[in-house]
């Protein structure tokens, strides 16, 4: 369990104040994988580092575990860190070292025996799949490889919580598959509290169950995947969400609907869970006197739920119209589309 | 030329063997000396593991101080010093003294620019694994910084070879004292490229070894 009150980081530079994160509230539950995105310089990287006290928060209170760390003497810090892992978009492997040594390191630090830590390392090992790259090292892995000997090194000590910093920003589109993969059975088998920064909305919606979207140090909004997936209220989370769903309409189709002239009846309508599945369009043609013309639209999976988009235009009379509509939003939800807006 | 070097040969020999006294003593107790500082020197510095601005601009300032006299007026300039450490200020051991004085901050600044390279982020995941600022030290900085260290401690090495051959020009002996005494100042030209043959191969064996050690530690 994570849970930020009210925390702020403020920097001094040349005398001016730089609010890196700016009265942030957020509470994340055992066991849970949340997600915070943001462009760069929205203060996530700030955030996270205030979890294992790399940064010192100007304000608020952070608990982890139960426990405030602002309370936490220096041993009583480093004890508290070892409970909590982190991995990083640049692994921070010892380059000198072997694979079983870096994964070693936070048990040889803890003064754990040898023998202990053998048999531990080549278990968190074998979890990420590099039991053969034991003796091997970082330069000799590839960006993957090297972020599971990062997970391993991570899971070593059996944290609580594991802190991601953009762990995948530096991986192919297939590689960081993989590692959001692992990072879920992590959570699965090991029930740790996932808090992931990233600036890849892919990410987020491969493995998040909650997320908050970070602007200018502040959180703008915050919610379950579906929720802001389906409902985003803001512009920036509306970007993020556009980076992974194309819901803008091609300039093409929309200039086809202007071509055409008054009268048009464009609408954007969303589908959640199984009314996806619904075939709602058909009925509508059945039961009114309207004809349905699907100009855009895609439909995708969000946490296992079917969710999609249609871009649709109605045509036929104006009242057969706003009937059909009408029996449309008793069902899902339904945006009118201007056109010149998109 | 051949009864010349024959007749020289023992002189040559122990040229050889104060040389490498010279040097070898010399660079132990500088880097003894050196290392620590350069590791001072990293980590007091802003935004080092412990940040300690006055020790760090003080030692910066002293280290800047005695890299900044010429070697030959060091000699001179700490014979009292040199006196009352080992006694004398003349022979193999007094040489040793400004030797140490003229590499000891420069191998200090050579170290702080190995551990320089050390990357932050791996230093960041050690502190973040709850590492304390000598593991840090012991455990990241060095090991990884090491290959970095030994090529700095070579080009070291052979600064103290050069300087050697000054120090043995007050007294100190060793190949420079005698490609000195004999080839310059009594145009015995043969003995000076003998002798000046034996420091160019000192040097390369050192380089060597320095490169062939510093590929080792790369891999621990």
């Amino acid at each position: 369990m994570i849970q930020f009150e009210n925390v702020s980081k403020v920097y001094e530079h040349n005398g001016k104040e730089l609010r890196a994160v700016d009265g942030v509230d957020i509470s994340i539950e055992k066991g849970e994988i949340f997600g915070v995105i943001g462009f760069s310089g929205a203060g996530k990287s700030t955030l996270v580092r205030l979890v294992n006290l790399l940064e010192q928060p100007s304000g608020g209170n952070i608990l982890v575990e139960e426990d405030d760390l602002s309370r936490l003497s220096k041993p009583g810090l480093r004890k508290m860190r070892k409970r909590i892992g982190m991995i990083f978009q640049h692994f921070n492997l010892l380059e000198s070292k072997t694979v079983l040594h870096n994964v070693a390191f936070p048990l040889i630090i803890s003064g754990t025996p040898k023998k202990k830590i053998k048999a531990r390392v080549e278990e968190v090992l074998d979890f990420v799949g590099l039991s053969d790259k034991a003796h091997q090292y970082p330069e000799e892995l590839s960006g993957g490889q090297k972020q599971r000997v990062g997970i391993a090194r991570a899971l070593v000590t059996s944290p609580d919580i594991l802190l991601c910093d953009e762990a995948t920003s530096a991986l192919d589109p297939e590689t960081t598959k993989s590692i959001l993969q692992l990072l879920k059975r992590v959570r699965d088998e090991y029930n740790l509290t996932i808090l992931m920064i990233t600036h890849e909305m892919n990410a987020v919606r491969e493995v998040c169950d909650r997320v908050a979207v970070m602007e200018n140090g502040q959180v703008i909004e915050q919610g379950s995947i579906f929720e802001l997936f389906s409902n985003p209220q803001h512009p920036t989370t509306k970007n993020f969400i556009q980076s992974v769903m194309e819901s803008d309409i091609p300039p093409s189709i929309l200039s086809g609907i202007e071509e055409r002239g008054g009268g048009r009846h464009v609408y954007r309508v969303t589908f959640v869970r199984e009314k996806a599945a619904q075939p709602i369009f058909s009925q509508v043609a059945k039961n009114y006197q309207v004809e349905v013309n699907v100009l855009f639209g895609q439909i995708t999976e969000l946490q296992g739920i079917p969710f999609g988009q249609l871009v649709v235009e109605l045509l036929g009379e104006d009242r057969e119209i706003v009937r059909a509509l009408d029996y449309i939003q008793r069902t899902v939800s339904v945006q009118e589309v201007e056109a010149d807006a998109g | 030329m051949q009864v010349n070097l024959l007749e020289f040969w023992p002189k040559i020999l122990q040229a050889i063997n104060e040389t490498l006294i010279m040097v070898g003593v010399s660079l132990v107790v500088a880097a003894l000396i050196g290392i620590p500082l350069g590791i001072a020197l990293v980590v007091t510095r802003h935004g080092g593991l412990l940040q300690n601005s006055a020790f760090f601009k003080g030692l910066s300032v002293v280290i800047n101080f005695f890299r900044s006299i010429p070697f030959i007026i060091l000699l001179v300039a700490i014979l009292p010093l040199t006196r009352f450490l080992v006694g004398t200020s003349i022979g193999t051991a007094a040489a040793v003294v400004p030797l140490v004085l003229f590499s000891g901050p420069y191998i200090a600044r050579l170290v702080e620019s190995s551990l320089m390279e050390v990357k932050p982020g791996v230093v960041e995941a050690a502190e973040a694994m709850g590492a304390s600022p000598w593991q840090i030290i012991l455990r990241v900085y060095v090991p990884e910084a090491l290959s970095s260290i030994v090529l700095n401690l070579t080009i070291a090495t052979i600064g103290l070879v050069g300087a050697s051959a000054m120090a043995g020009f007050v007294g100190g002996g060793g190949l420079g004292d005698l490609a000195i005494a004999y080839g310059y100042q009594r145009f015995e030209t043969d003995i000076m490229i003998v002798t000046v043959l034996l420091l160019v191969l000192l040097v390369q064996i050192v380089q060597t070894l320095g490169n062939v050690l510093s590929k080792k530690m790369r891999r621990q």
